[in-house]
């Protein structure tokens, strides 16, 4: 019953040492406190305008007529481009694209509409500069459009039919409708966001617990650890119990107050977003101070933690889709708790994904939970035996 | 002057030879970033994504649809459910990322010309996927409309030309220019491995001045240098430029040499833009160091500059879409000009003058030093390390 009173008591206190360390160590308040504060709305900031509309694009019109100029004006009527500049030869267009004054070039035929008078197959050349793809997309897609709507028009006008209802039959006898199921806009914001939030956290949490530990081994606090305080179990627990209750709260704070802050998409069940973040916390953490023991500097930490973040982001399958991963980097990935924490945070978060659709992600945050768990207290027993001679 | 800037280089390098993190984040983990990056983008595109059917009516037709769909380059059609909340539930549950549905009678309704809907739902929740997915289903619509206008005119005796110009009286032709393919990893190689190099520039740069006060050798550096920061400086930066400088153009000959990807600008504004930009993420450490002599603190700065330069560089989502305060900010970012003279000069292959405020910029970064060096000076003769 005593040793019980005493563990207690012991874990206690290591919590409380470490709570006053995050709060008096300049580095640490950083990367506990002021990074998980600002950052996660510095970069809705970024990308809070979600949409990348009227982009600009030159148009070289040599057919220079009605229906080219309907072409033009219903081109850039769409909301994803404007017509910036009319130019009246490619090369000077060109010029246009590598002053960044324009993203694209649309070339009409001088026989664009002679064609079509004849029946005639008519072709619109596209050219887009590759640099960013939602340039690329935004100028394309708005030209299939524009062409597609066009060619409506011309086949009604020829088919000669009498009612409304026979031209649509005319040119659709089958209607597709494409249906966007989840983030419906298709906008940056709400898919990138989620994945850099729990980003924010997971990397947070490496750097600051990497911080504190790097401290400690400098000012030679290990050997003590182990000889003066004999509670190393105690040690281990008040610690993660401190950065888990600073978490909890930055948890609540990043996937709830701000995506609300910004109006992003929030789909997330109170009962899975809970299920999904605590073993996201506890494995973070933990995997946390298997890496602390790398550290030999406190700066070291920043060497090699940040320059993670983007791979890690890639690895948990948002930008390239998981399953098209090669499979040596799909085991990599499954290292690390921010691969499982973003790709079931994002399908709770916009998907609405109940805890029970989530279910192997969550275990899988368990597996790691309980694996890191043992990996740090045979981690801790070695670095006691290690240091008790000296 | 150049004897004393070998001496403090030659115990630059003691200081690297002893100190595994110099190895690691100059050499060992940039490679494993470009290994990474190259690798794991190698198919250029993502190709079969999982889609799901329901097929309620189950005829010839609607078969042969979804057989098109698999057809397609970025889809594969892997699983068939009963009805859409099943598909639904399976999108939520990540086994696929769309469906389509084909309500009952969809063919009958077609024959007797009631212009049935068929639906195709696509999740946007990772707008890479949702995107080519759309441009898949957009190819079958228009399959499916033509083959049935094509069948009623090849009947009537037209030709193909006769057929393609009543059925899509204009078309598009699209040019990607120098990216033909669509490939992802040379629109995202090109730009996120650099600066992964750049943040590991400037933090070393950062790192290696801030040990020098950490562990009490900043005296001795100064001493060194017969008492002149400047030769102090660029005896301890020249190991570190040297190497980076290799690193960077080591990675260029692998991308553009070996991989092949488009570098219309040549040799000459590759080679110049790697020299740039290792000056330039240099001078921005030095100056981040020499204002904020802590070294945590300086290398704090450097890697929240550096991890926000991924967003603010404007290759994923472009500067311009973004509000003005940020547009401004973006420019205090080694990175944003690096991007800007990557792809108008070196991918597009456009002359170097249509960037020279981007190059202009690049200079002030690698130059940022020169104003405080005495400061830098003093903080290293006085300035105390507090653990």
């Amino acid at each position: 019953m005593n040793k019980i009173k005493e563990g207690i008591k012991a874990t206690c206190d290591a919590w409380w040492e470490e709570m006053k360390n995050v709060f008096k160590d300049q580095g640490m308040l950083i990367f506990f406190i002021l990074v998980p504060v600002f950052y996660p709305l510095l970069y809705s900031w970024i990308y809070n305008n979600e949409m990348v509309r009227d982009v600009p694009v030159v148009v070289v019109d040599n057919s220079n007529s009605s229906l080219s100029r309907s072409f033009i004006r219903a081109y850039d009527a769409s909301p994803d481009v404007k017509v910036a500049y009319q130019s009246i030869n490619i090369n000077e267009a060109k010029t246009l694209i590598g002053k960044q004054l324009a993203e694209g070039i649309v070339v009409i035929p001088a026989d664009f509409h002679s064609k079509i008078e004849r029946s005639e197959q008519s072709t619109i050349s596209v050219f887009c500069n590759m640099s960013i793809m939602l340039h690329y997309k935004a100028i394309y897609q708005a030209a299939t459009n524009v062409a597609q709507s066009l060619n409506q028009k011309i086949q009604i006008a020829r088919s000669g039919s009498i009612t409304e209802r026979d031209e649509q039959l005319a040119t659709s006898p089958l209607n597709v409708d494409d249906v966007a199921l989840f983030n419906s806009d298709g906008g940056y914001a709400d898919f990138i966001i989620p994945g850099v939030l729990i980003l924010i956290l997971h990397q947070t949490l490496l750097l600051g617990i990497g911080l504190s530990a790097g401290t400690a081994r400098e000012r030679g606090l290990y050997a003590n650890f182990a000889t003066v305080n004999r509670r190393w179990a105690s040690t281990l627990f008040g610690k993660a119990l401190c950065y888990f209750m600073i978490y909890t709260v930055m948890a609540a704070y990043i996937t709830m107050a701000v995506p609300h802050f910004f109006g992003f998409v929030q789909m997330a069940e109170m009962q899975a977003l809970i299920g999904l973040m605590i073993p996201f916390l506890l494995a973070s953490i933990f995997f946390a101070m298997i890496i602390s023991n790398l550290i030999r500097h406190r700066e070291d930490v920043m060497l090699i933690i940040v320059f993670t973040t983007v791979p890690l982001l890639f690895l948990s399958g948002m930008s390239w889709p998981e399953h098209d991963m090669p499979p040596f980097w799909q085991g990599v990935a499954w290292i690390f708790p921010s691969t499982f924490g973003i790709r079931g945070f994002v399908r709770v978060n916009i998907m609405g994904a109940t805890l029970r659709d989530i279910r192997p992600e969550y275990i899988a945050l368990w597996i790691q939970t309980i694996i890191f768990f043992f990996v740090n207290i045979v981690l801790t027993i070695l670095a006691k035996r290690h240091n008790l001679p000296k | 002057m150049l004897k004393a800037i070998y001496n403090v280089a030659i115990r630059e390098c003691g200081i690297i030879r002893t100190n595994p993190i110099y190895l690691f984040c100059m050499v060992i983990l940039p490679v494993i970033v470009v290994i990474f990056f190259t690798s794991l983008m190698q198919k250029g595109q993502p190709t079969d994504m999982p889609v799901g059917v329901v097929d309620q009516d189950n005829t010839p037709t609607t078969r042969q649809m979804i057989r098109t769909l698999d057809s397609f380059q970025s889809t594969k059609v892997t699983n068939y459910y009963n009805n859409i909340n099943q598909a639904r539930q399976a999108i939520q549950r990540n086994e696929i990322y769309a469906y389509i549905y084909f309500p009952r009678n969809t063919t009958a309704n077609m024959l007797a010309m009631r212009q049935p809907n068929v639906s195709f739902y696509y999740s946007n929740a990772s707008i890479t996927s949702g995107a080519l997915l759309y441009r898949d289903l957009k190819t079958l619509s228009m399959l499916a409309s033509a083959s049935m206008g094509a069948a009623k005119l090849s009947a009537m005796g037209a030709t193909n030309a006769q057929i393609n110009a009543t059925l899509q009286p204009i078309t598009i032709d699209l040019h990607p220019i120098n990216n033909p393919q669509i490939n992802y990893n040379i629109y995202l190689t090109g730009s996120l491995v650099p600066a992964t190099l750049l943040l590991f520039i400037s933090l070393m740069a950062a790192y290696s001045i801030g040990t020098e006060l950490k562990f009490n050798r900043s005296k001795e550096w100064i001493k060194a240098s017969n008492d002149n920061i400047f030769i102090a400086l660029t005896g301890k930066l020249l190991p570190q430029f040297l190497v980076s400088l290799t690193v960077i153009y080591g990675f260029m000959f692998y991308i553009f040499q070996v991989l092949g990807f488009p570098h219309l600008g040549g040799t000459g504004s590759i080679l110049l833009l790697g020299l740039l930009a290792v000056l330039a993420a240099q001078g921005f450490g030095i100056f981040v160091s020499a204002i904020i002599p802590s070294l945590r603190m300086s290398m704090s700065v450097c890697s929240l500059w550096a991890a926000l330069s991924y967003s603010l560089m404007g290759a994923t989502f472009p500067l311009v879409a973004m509000d003005s305060p940020i547009k401004a900010i973006a420019q205090m970012f080694p990175m944003r000009h690096f991007f800007v003279i990557y792809q108008t000069c070196v991918f597009n292959g456009y002359p170097l003058i249509n960037v020279w405020l981007n190059l202009l910029a690049l200079i002030i970064f690698a130059a940022l030093p020169v104003p405080i060096l005495k400061r830098l000076k003093r903080n290293m003769l006085l300035f105390k390390y507090i653990p």
